[in-house]
C-alpha cells in the first residue's frame, strides 16, 4: 500500500506544472552560466589568480568543466533549495487547501504510511533536481569547455586539485548536496503538515534558510554554540570534499547532524499529521 | 700629478674588471648561442604560500631568439619572470653595464659575481646578479631584483647538457605577497581557528627538473601560436 501511495504522490508531483518550474528555471540558471562563461570565463579566472600574477604566472586550461560545475553547484546549491521546497512545501498543505485530505485519509493506509509515502515522492523529486544538476553542471560543462584541473579558492589561498582526482569527488559532493537539499525537503514537508495552504511551507521554509544562514554568518560569539547544529551550517559541506587533506571527521559530522535533521522532522510531521483534526 | 695618476690607475682597473665581468657573461653566452631550439620534457614542484598545487608535468618550447612556450595538460605554475628573459637580456650586451663582484662558492662551484645594471630607464630587470663559473662558464645563480615582481633567485643545476648552459634542474625562490581573499567569494563553512596563520610577505619555491632535453632538432613557428 506504501509503495503504491507513493507512486500516486510521484504521478501527483508529475502533473502539477510547479514541478518543472523547478527543472526548467534549473536548466535555465545553469545555461545562462555556462553563456556568461563562454562569453567572459577568462574576467573570472583572472579576479581568482589576479592576487599571484605579479610573481607567478598560470599555465594549462584552467577554464575548463570541472571549473565550471564547480561554479555551478557554488551558485545552486544556494538556490535550488526554493525550487525544492516549491514542490516539497505543498505535499500535505496542497491536500488540506483542496480539500482531498479527508479523502486521503479514509484510504486504507495509515496517516504514518500517508506522510512516509509523500516523504518518499519528496525523496525522489530532491534526487531528480540533484542529478539534473549534475548531469547539465558536470556533463554540460565538460562538453562545453573540456576537461582539465580545478582550482579551488578558500580563505586559505588556492587549492589546484588533478584532473583524475577529480570524479570521485564531484559524485561524492553531490551525494552531500542531496542529503542538504533533502533535509530542506523534509523541512517544507513538515511545514506542510502544520499549513492549510502551500505559500505558507514554502516561505517558512525560506524565511529559517535564510535566517539560519544570516546567523552563520554572523562573527558574532553568541552564536557559536548553536552554529555547528545548524542544519545550514552543513549545507556547504559538499564543499568541504573538494579540500586537501580530505577533512573525513568534518563531512561525517556534517552528514550525521543532516541526517539528524531529517529524522526529527520526519518524526515532528508523522507526529503532527497523526494529530491533526482533519476537517475540511 | 699624483691624484691623476690614482684617478687613471681607478678607471683601469674598473676599466680590467668591466672587461673579466662582460667576458664571464660572453663566455656564458657563446654556449647559449649554440642553442637554435630546444624542447624539453618539465616537472614542475611549487611550494607556494596560500598556494597548493600537485607536481605538474609540462613541455617547455624555445626558439631563437625570443620565442618561448610552456605547454601542459593540467594547471602549472611558474615563475612570471626568470625562465627566458633573463637570456634574452643578457644577449643583448649593449644593453646593459656589467661589474665584477666577490667570489662565492655555490653548490661547490666557485663563481665569481656579476652585478649586471640595465642601461635603459624603463627596463623591467632593474639590477640582475649573475654568480659564473669562470672554470666551466655557467651560471650557478641568479638573484635578479625586477619592477613588478620584485626580487627572485635562481638556482641552477647542470647534468647531460652543460656544453649548451642548458640546465637540468632550476629553483626559484620568489616573493609572494598575503594572500587576501574576498569572503564572498571563499564560502567555508567551518571556523578557521586551525588556519595556517601566514606573514605579510612570504617565501615560495619552484622547482623545475628539465629532462629529454632535445637540442637544435628544429621546431616550427606554429608551435609557438597562440591555442584559440
Amino acid at each position: 500500500m506504501l509503495l503504491k501511495n507513493t507512486y500516486n504522490e510521484l504521478l501527483k508531483i508529475a502533473t502539477k506544472i510547479r514541478s518543472y518550474i523547478g527543472i526548467g528555471a534549473l536548466t535555465l540558471l545553469i545555461f545562462i552560466v555556462l553563456f556568461a562563461m563562454k562569453a567572459d570565463g577568462k574576467s573570472y579566472v583572472g579576479f581568482v589568480t589576479a592576487s599571484f600574477e605579479q610573481t607567478l604566472s598560470f599555465n594549462g586550461k584552467i577554464l575548463n568543466g570541472n571549473l565550471i560545475a564547480f561554479i555551478i553547484m557554488q551558485m545552486l546549491i544556494v538556490h535550488v533549495p526554493l525550487l525544492i521546497a516549491l514542490v516539497t512545501g505543498d505535499l500535505l498543505s496542497g491536500e488540506e487547501a483542496s480539500g482531498t485530505v479527508r479523502m486521503l485519509a479514509t484510504k486504507p493506509i495509515s496517516r504514518t504510511g500517508i506522510v512516509f509515502s509523500k516523504w518518499i515522492a519528496a525523496t525522489v523529486y530532491t534526487l531528480i533536481m540533484t542529478f539534473w544538476l549534475g548531469f547539465l553542471s558536470l556533463f554540460v560543462a565538460k562538453w562545453m569547455f573540456g576537461t582539465g584541473d580545478l582550482i579551488v579558492l578558500n580563505s586559505n589561498g588556492l587549492l589546484i586539485l588533478a584532473e583524475y582526482d577529480l570524479g570521485w569527488r564531484f559524485v561524492f559532493s553531490l551525494i552531500v548536496a542531496f542529503l542538504a537539499l533533502w533535509t530542506v525537503a523534509t523541512l517544507a514537508l513538515a511545514f506542510s503538515a502544520f499549513a492549510k495552504n502551500s505559500v505558507g511551507p514554502i516561505v517558512s521554509t525560506m524565511s529559517v534558510i535564510i535566517l539560519f544562514t544570516i546567523i552563520g554568518t554572523l562573527d558574532v560569539s553568541v552564536f557559536d554554540t548553536i552554529k555547528p547544529f545548524m542544519f545550514t551550517t552543513h549545507m556547504a559541506a559538499w564543499r568541504s570534499i573538494f579540500e586537501d587533506p580530505f577533512p573525513l571527521r568534518e563531512i561525517i559530522e556534517s552528514v550525521v547532524i543532516l541526517t539528524v535533521h531529517i529524522v526529527a522532522l520526519l518524526t515532528i510531521t508523522i507526529v503532527r499529521f497523526n494529530k491533526k483534526d482533519i476537517t475540511s | 700629478m699624483r691624484k691623476l695618476s690614482i684617478l687613471v690607475l681607478v678607471s683601469l682597473v674598473g676599466h680590467t674588471q668591466a672587461q673579466t665581468a662582460n667576458a664571464l657573461i660572453e663566455s656564458v653566452l657563446d654556449k647559449i648561442n649554440l642553442v637554435n631550439d630546444y624542447k624539453a620534457e618539465l616537472q614542475i614542484k611549487a611550494v607556494i604560500p596560500f598556494i597548493k598545487v600537485p607536481i605538474a608535468n609540462a613541455t617547455i618550447y624555445y626558439k631563437k631568439t625570443d620565442k618561448f612556450k610552456v605547454e601542459s595538460k593540467g594547471i602549472a605554475i611558474l615563475p612570471k619572470q626568470g625562465l627566458s628573459d633573463l637570456t634574452g637580456f643578457l644577449t643583448n650586451t649593449k644593453s646593459y653595464s656589467a661589474v665584477l663582484g666577490e667570489e662565492k662558492t655555490i653548490n661547490e662551484h666557485k663563481t665569481k659575481l656579476v652585478s649586471v645594471l640595465p642601461s635603459a630607464e624603463n627596463s623591467e630587470i632593474v639590477l640582475a646578479k649573475v654568480y659564473i663559473s669562470p672554470s666551466d662558464a655557467l651560471i650557478y645563480r641568479t638573484v635578479l631584483t625586477t619592477k613588478s615582481s620584485g626580487t627572485l633567485s635562481i638556482d641552477y643545476e647542470y647534468n647531460h647538457n652543460k656544453q649548451y648552459a642548458l640546465p637540468s634542474k632550476l629553483t626559484f625562490t620568489v616573493d609572494i605577497k598575503k594572500f587576501k581573499m574576498p569572503k564572498s567569494v571563499a564560502s567555508d563553512i567551518r571556523n578557521n581557528d586551525d588556519k595556517k596563520k601566514y606573514k605579510e610577505n612570504e617565501k615560495g619555491t619552484i622547482l623545475l627538473v628539465f629532462t629529454n632535453y632535445e637540442v637544435n632538432k628544429g621546431l616550427s613557428d606554429a608551435i609557438f601560436k597562440e591555442d584559440q
